[in-house]
Order: structure tokens, then C-alpha cells, then sequence
């Protein structure tokens, strides 16, 4: 169907002429984001400059019922920004400018377009930082992690993009413009801030930004250390947490991991070990020493067979290069990958790789793990070869471990979101109620469903009548109603 | 009055009943936001209590939500873990439900946020007795909205909180708070001469008169940290019942209405000077969060200054017989704040009343 010569003319109108873009192989290059695996050509890419812009932009949209995807840097990995056909796709790129760093109230006004790291870039001079670091935070926009609520391997100790952010401005599905949030954070009346943040593009657009930004603790200390089994890693990671140590990370790799993180980047981990841990400590120098101490003796007890410490802040980078790399480095050991994201009660970290270690085995697949240790958010990488028509085996194992988290008491995603792509799985974590619940709070936002819609929320035409799998209602649970 | 003892009960209670409902718990909030307009029947929640789930190992715990927090406190002290919250009405029993329905919060707010950002997980029945849950066990999950954030600071009017889940943090092996005696003003600067340090304080309020900074550690480190911060800002080291009366000064007293007030942290103490016939201030220099005790007349007047200087208002206890506005001028999400009262309650049957004249 496509949309109209003059629907076109009046977004070009709106904006200007040069910043829609409507040549179909320009708008090829919006077809996806980082979840490569589905595409859908926009009708229309449109490019603001301004907020006003954006605002004016979906008053159009919501005048002709048209539905809209605001889109950052596109390196989201769940299908969050993919395109709706006989839609247009909102880009915040142009929206980049750091509006204000305020030293003496800790906290920056910026536009979504601008990166995370430039961020913790603009408020370095005054000795400040943003702290949620996804991996992609060189690329990744600020608009993008409040749509995700992004994390990253040092939410363990500050928290997530929620914990971050005190007010956006946001444009609604009818084109209107709120504030949610405030310069301390606090709301009146129920937190709309709050529930906003993580709705992953489906209640509104960000198009202004006001973070907290944190002291650069005055020490960091960070370690490698090699283990001969998953198992000895993880019961580091517990014994670190009940000495009452909420360290700034803890990350883990296994064997597969490692392999190819070493043949990307050559950081220094040993090549052949079944786990690594890092664990990075920050705060006053005088803690740092004392419980840095404690977590060399905790690795010592359980058996650690190499323990780097990092003694120079390049040795720290060259830490982190490493576990860093891990991800793409996986595509030098394996043709492709399918990377997923779901979370398990820490304590149930050995017995979930366990159980992911044999399903891979059932599957003729190789699983390399690079993962959160700390927080339990587990990124198990599914290898295959397409060349060899493994796809579909792989991406069934992939969902399969995704469910399985769920089944452990977890989550099917601990950052990256569901998006399109684990939308359909909603059901195995959510009972219908609970979606009906949250299409509501939808509806409230966007009665008529044009703000990136498709995305979060299951529905038929998406999914098909697939019945989720069986959990029972917490009203079933206590005997209020039965499933016959 | 309905009492129920648990999920299953609470949505019998809802169900069972017509009209009009307000939600009680320990009634350490009943006076905050807007009066209570007559209501055919109160959910009483204090029945609902104890711990569902406490995981130590993974730092969460699952509790019904009326539970009052210090006894959630008892219990998880043996583990060494508590939840990093500290609203002053906790001393008087208030209920883990109900502190969060009225998004209260204490100096700990300055690291740790107020309960939004403690609380991973929620269940929720609605006025149709439609049970939602959302979130879990796990301190990392982006799966689905969150509830729970849309009945933080609800005040009982979009849903009863059945079932809370909490992240947990580790009790500190070693405290301390040194205090200074010196003016709003001065604390202002020594403030900043903290927060731009290496000292990463707990807290830290100033409160009639004196700055109180909260340290947080190890019992080896943290004499040294206490010594460098002597250093930078003088004081004394205070005694820990220091902070139940900073607690005591924040509930306030009888026959003044208090005020919960929030501005860009270096307006606060501008705010505060300017602000009509105060008794009693506690203010937060690092969070921009202040409480004061005012005349009843002057609540109003308070509002309309703390909206002047872009910050935020909400009356905090009401003197019998007064009838000081709750709120000042609506915020620019009122649409969706009554979009979403109308979605999730329309028949208007909880809290009616709590955020007039707004909706």
C-alpha cells in the first residue's frame, strides 16, 4: 500500500524537503537494528533537527494514523527499532547536543541522540561520569538505553538507566509534550518516569534528557582470575556477595569465550582454562584495599589457578578489551551467532550453565557463555553455521534457553529487551492477565497503537495462536481458581 | 472494614465489596495527598503480612505487602542484610505497602533512591480483581513494563499492592556520622566540599542547625575515611540515635502541617529561606529533597514558591481540621496520569479523593 504522495509532502513540509528520506534503497539501510534477522523497509525515514521537529513530525503521524519507530544508533539487539511496513521511522540522530553539564548538581541535560560514552566524555572535565556502561557504549544513544533501560557490567553496584535518569521529556503518540521525572527525581503522583523508562519505544519518544552523574570513585582495583571449573568461579561469586562485598563488577567467561576473545584481542587471558572471572572493586582507596584483599583470599580458597592483577590502569583496559571483545570475537570461532539474554537467580548460575551445556550437546551446537556474573544476566552466544543449515536448530536452542531462565525463576531478558524478537515468549513469563494489565498502561499512553507497535506485547498476528507454556496463576496457586 | 491475610483473601475483599475503597495499612500515611473522600469500605492490608520468599544467596526477599518494614528488618538482620531504606515513619510501623504507595524515602535516598528502586518485583489487584504481577527474584530484568513503578507514589488509587519483591544490600560492618554545628548556608558549602571529594557519604542532611554526614564501610577502613573527612569539614563524631532525631524532626508535630519538598540541590537552601512560617527543616544537600514543618495557612503559599523554582510539592501531614491543598499545580503528564487511572480503575473506586483536584 505505501503512504501517500501527500502524506510525504506534508511530513517534508513539517520537517524539510532534505531530512525525509523516501528512496527505497536509502531507506534499506533503516531496515534493522543489531538483531539482524528481521527487516522491514520504512516507507519513509524522517531525520528532525529539533524536539519540535519530532513533536510536529508524529502530530502528522497521529493525524493520519500513521504508526512511527523512533530510532537511535540501531544497535539495539532485540528488534526494538525494526521499521512497521506503511510506517516511517523517527531517527533521533540529529538530536545530539549535550545541553548543559552541571558540576555543583551532578547532572546533564542532553538530547537522545547523543552516545552514552560522550556522556561520561562531557562530564570527565569536572570529575564525573554516567555509570550504566553498556558494551556498545561507544555507539549507542542515551535515547536508545532509557527506551531499553539499559544496563551493563557495573549495574550491580549503581543500578540500571532507571536508577540514572531523572526526568525526559517526552513527545506522545498524539504529539503532545510531557516531563516525566524531575531534577531530584522525585514525582508526584505514580512514577511515570518509572514507567516510561524500559517501555522500549512503545509509550512516546525521548527528546530531551536530564541524568545524574556520579563522583569517579578515587580508586578502582580489578582482577583476572583463572578457575578449573564454572562451578569453583561461581561459589567465588557467592562468597564475594556474603562477605557483604558489592563489588563495581563481576564478570565471567568460559572456555569457548575466552578462545576467541584471546584470538581477537590477545588480552592476556589463558587460553584452555573452563572459567575466568573479573572482578573490579571502586570506592575510597581505604575500602578498596581491604576488600580487594578479601576477594584475592575468597579466589585463593576455591582453588583459582592464575590471579592478574590489574597494576596499571592499561593493564585494567586490557581486562576489559577482553571481556569486551567477546561477543564479536565469537564470530572468529564460528560463522554465526545467535546472542541471548536472559537472567537467573545468581545462586542458580552453575546449575543453569550446566543444564544450557547439555542442551547444546543434545543439539549438536556449541554455546560460549560471556556473562554478568554478579547480577545473574547470562549471554550465552549459540554457534551455527547457516552455510550448513543450522539456523533453525539454532535459533530453537537459542529460545529454548531463554525459557529456560524463565523456568529457573529468571527473566527472559536482563537488558537487551524483547522487542520483536522474544515477544512471542511473553507468555512463558507472563500470565494473560499481566498482558492485559500492561496493554492497558499501553493504551493509556497510545489509545490507537501507533507508537512503535508490534514490539513488548504479544499479539496474534505477530505469534500466531501459539499457547504460551503452562504456569500457573498466582491465584491458582492459592486455590482461588482452577485450570480445568 | 476488610482484613485480608493474603492474595488470594485481598482479591475475595475487592471483589466482594461495591463502591467506593480506600486502601489502610499501619496508618503512618493516612493524612497524606489529598483527604479521603467517603468511601463504602477500607481494605485493612496489616493482615497481610510476613515473608513470602527470602533468598540470602541471590539478596532478595518477597513480602506481602503489609508487612511493616522494621519487622522485615528484624528478620533479615541475622542474614547481615537489610533494605537500604530509611523514611522516618518506618520507626512507627509503617508497612512496606504503604511506603511505597506514598513513594516516602529517607537520607539513604542519596545512594540507594527511594523504594522504586529497590523494589524488582510487584503483584497488584486491581479494582476488577484482575491479578498482575510483574518483574521477580532477579535485581536485572527489562522483560515486560514495570508495575510497580506505576503504583509507586500511586497513594492507593490505581491498584492494592498484594506482594512486594525487594533487592537487598549488605549491612554495613562499620558506621559513623560526624556532625557540624553551622547555618543552611554554610552546610551548602560544606556540602559541595563533600560531594566533590572522595568521601562518598550515606548521607547527608542538614537539620536544624546542624550538618549531619552518614559514612558507610569496613571496620578497618573506615576510621581513616572519617579522619580525612574531619579533616576537610571539621565536626564531631555523632552518636547513632542522632539519626531517629532527624527522623523525629522529619514526621513533625502535631497541629503543623508538614511538607515534602523537592528542587535542584543548589536552589535548596534559596527554597528554604524564602518559604513562609517554618518550624522545623530537615534538608537533604545531596538529593534536593527537603521536609519542613509549616503553619496550615501557609501550605499553599509553599506550593506555589517550591513550582516557581521548578521543583516539586506534596503535603506530607494534614492538621485535623485544616484543609491545606496536597498538591500545587498539576504536572504536564496529567493527561496520561488520568488516561491511566481510567484504564486500570474506571469506576474510580480507589482512593477517591488522594490527588484532587488533579483527578
Amino acid at each position: 500500500m505505501g503512504l501517500s504522495y501527500a502524506v510525504r509532502r506534508e511530513f517534508e513540509y513539517t520537517l524539510s524537503p532534505q531530512d525525509v528520506i523516501s528512496d527505497p534503497v536509502r531507506c534499506r539501510a533503516y531496515e534493522c537494528d543489531g538483531l539482524t534477522g528481521y527487516r522491514v523497509i520504512p516507507d519513509l525515514v524522517l531525520l528532525p533537527r529539533t524536539a519540535e521537529q519530532v513533536a510536529s513530525a508524529v502530530r502528522v503521524c497521529a493525524e493520519h494514523g500513521i504508526p512511527f519507530v523512533a530510532r537511535g544508533a540501531g544497535t539495539g539487539l532485540s528488534g526494538g527499532a525494526l521499521p512497521v511496513a506503511d510506517g516511517v521511522v523517527i531517527s533521533l540522530a540529529r538530536l545530539k547536543r549535550v545541553l548543559e553539564v552541571d558540576p555543583v548538581n551532578r547532572r546533564a541535560v542532553v538530547e537522545p541522540g547523543v552516545t552514552n560514552l560522550e556522556i561520561t566524555k562531557a562530564a570527565a572535565p569536572h570529575g564525573l561520569y554516567y555509570a550504566p556502561d553498556p558494551s556498545s557504549q561507544q555507539v549507542c544513544t542515551i535515547g536508545g538505553n532509557v527506551a531499553e533501560n539499559s544496563g551493563g557490567a557495573h549495574c550491580l553496584k549503581y543500578g540500571f538507566t532507571t536508577n540514572h535518569v531523572l526526568s525526559v521529556e517526552v513527545v506522545l503518540a498524539d504529539g503532545s509534550v510531557v516531563t516525566l521525572g524531575s531534577d531530584t527525581g522525585e514525582q508526584l503522583g505514580p512514577d511515570l518516569r518509572g514507567t516510561f523508562l524500559g517501555s522500549e519505544g512503545t509509550l512516546g519518544i525521548t527528546t530531551k534528557i536530564t541524568v545524574r552523574l556520579l563522583r569517579t570513585p578515587e580508586s578502582v582495583r580489578t582482577l583476572l582470575a583463572d578457575f578449573p571449573s564454572i562451578a569453583a568461579a561461581g561459589d567465588v561469586v557467592s562468597d564475594v556477595v556474603a562477605a557483604g562485598i558489592v563489588p563495581a563488577a563481576v564478570e565471567m567467561m568460559d572456555t569457548l569465550a575466552i578462545e576467541a576473545a584471546e584470538e581477537a584481542v590477545h588480552a592476556g587471558y589463558t587460553v584452555g582454562v573452563p572459567a575466568a572471572l573479573v572482578v573490579e572493586l571502586d570506592g575510597p582507596t581505604e575500602e578498596c584495599d581491604v576488600q580487594f584483599e578479601q576477594v584475592k583470599q575468597i579466589c585463593e580458597r576455591h582453588g583459582c589457578t592464575r590471579l592478574h592483577i590489574a597494576g596499571s590502569p592499561e593493564e585494567r583496559a586490557a581486562i576489559w578489551r577482553g571481556r569486551k571483545a567477546a561477543f564479536a570475537a565469537v564470530g572468529r570461532i564460528s560463522p554465526d551467532y545467535f546472542v541471548q539474554d536472559g537472567v537467573v537467580p545468581r545462586t542458580r548460575l552453575a546449575e543453569v550453565l550446566d543444564r544450557i551445556a547439555g542442551m547444546g550437546a543434545d543439539a549438536g551446537l556449541r554455546v560460549a557463555n560471556v556473562f554478568h556474573a554478579g547480577d545473574g544476566n547470562l549471554h550465552p552466544l549459540v554457534l551455527y553455521s547457516a552455510a550448513a543449515g543450522e539456523t533453525e536448530r539454532a535459533e530453537k536452542l537459542s529460545g529454548e534457553i531463554a525459557e529456560l531462565c524463565v523456568e529457573m525463576g529468571g527473566s527472559l531478558s536482563g537488558e537487551h529487551g524483547i522487542g520483536t524478537d522474544k515477544a512471542c515468549s511473553m507468555p512463558k513469563m507472563f500470565t494473560e492477565d499481566d498482558l492485559a494489565v500492561m496493554r492497558r498502561v499501553r493504551g493509556a499512553f497510545d489509545p490507537r497503537g501507533l507508537c512503535n507497535p508490534g514490539k513488548v506485547l504479544p499479539t496474534p498476528r505477530l505469534c500466531g495462536e501459539r499457547p504460551g507454556k503452562y504456569k500457573p496463576h498466582p491465584l491458582e496457586e492459592s486455590g482461588v481458581i482452577e485450570r480445568l | 472494614m476488610n482484613a485480608p491475610t493474603d492474595l488470594r483473601t485481598l482479591r475475595t475483599a475487592v471483589l466482594d465489596t461495591s463502591g467506593r475503597l480506600a486502601v489502610a495499612g499501619a496508618g503512618t500515611a493516612a493524612g497524606w495527598g489529598g483527604a479521603l473522600e467517603p468511601v463504602d469500605a477500607v481494605l485493612d492490608t496489616t493482615g497481610m503480612r510476613g515473608v513470602i520468599a527470602h533468598n540470602p544467596g541471590d539478596m532478595t526477599v518477597s513480602v506481602r505487602a503489609g508487612t511493616p518494614l522494621r519487622e522485615l528488618a528484624a528478620e533479615l538482620a541475622p542474614h547481615g542484610q537489610h533494605v537500604a531504606f530509611d523514611a522516618a515513619r518506618v520507626a512507627g510501623g509503617a508497612t512496606v505497602g504503604g511506603l511505597f504507595a506514598t513513594a516516602d524515602a529517607g537520607p539513604a535516598a542519596l545512594v540507594h533512591g527511594s523504594l522504586r528502586d529497590l523494589v524488582i518485583g510487584v503483584t497488584l489487584v486491581l479494582a476488577d480483581g484482575t491479578v498482575a504481577s510483574s518483574g521477580g527474584h532477579v535485581i536485572k530484568n527489562v522483560a515486560g513494563y514495570d508495575l510497580a513503578k506505576l503504583v509507586h507514589g500511586s497513594y492507593g488509587t490505581l491498584a492494592v499492592i498484594a506482594e512486594v519483591v525487594l533487592r537487598l544490600h549488605p549491612v554495613p560492618e562499620s558506621t559513623a556520622t560526624l556532625s557540624v554545628a553551622c547555618t543552611l548556608p554554610e552546610a551548602a558549602e560544606l556540602a559541595a566540599v563533600v560531594l566533590g571529594g572522595p568521601y562518598e557519604p550515606a548521607a547527608l542532611e542538614w537539620a536544624e542547625g546542624t550538618l549531619l554526614i552518614k559514612v558507610d564501610g569496613t571496620e578497618r577502613a573506615l576510621p581513616a575515611r572519617v579522619e580525612r573527612l574531619r579533616a576537610a569539614v571539621g565536626g564531631s563524631t555523632a552518636e547513632p540515635d542522632i539519626w531517629e532525631r532527624h527522623a523525629a524532626l522529619v514526621r513533625g508535630a502535631d497541629g503543623r502541617a508538614s511538607i515534602r519538598v523537592g528542587v535542584l540541590p543548589s536552589r535548596l537552601p534559596e527554597l528554604l529561606g524564602a518559604l513562609p512560617r517554618v518550624s522545623t527543616t530537615t534538608a537533604g544537600l545531596g538529593t534536593g529533597v527537603a521536609t519542613v514543618t509549616v503553619e496550615p495557612d501557609a501550605v499553599a503559599e509553599a506550593h506555589r514558591l517550591v513550582h516557581e523554582m521548578g521543583g516539586t510539592s506534596a503535603l506530607r501531614a494534614r492538621p485535623a481540621g485544616t484543609d491545606a491543598p496536597a498538591w500545587g499545580p498539576p504536572p504536564s503528564a496529567l493527561g496520561v496520569l488520568r488516561a491511566i487511572k481510567a484504564e486500570l480503575d474506571p469506576k474510580g473506586r480507589f482512593g477517591p479523593g488522594r490527588f484532587a483536584p488533579w483527578m
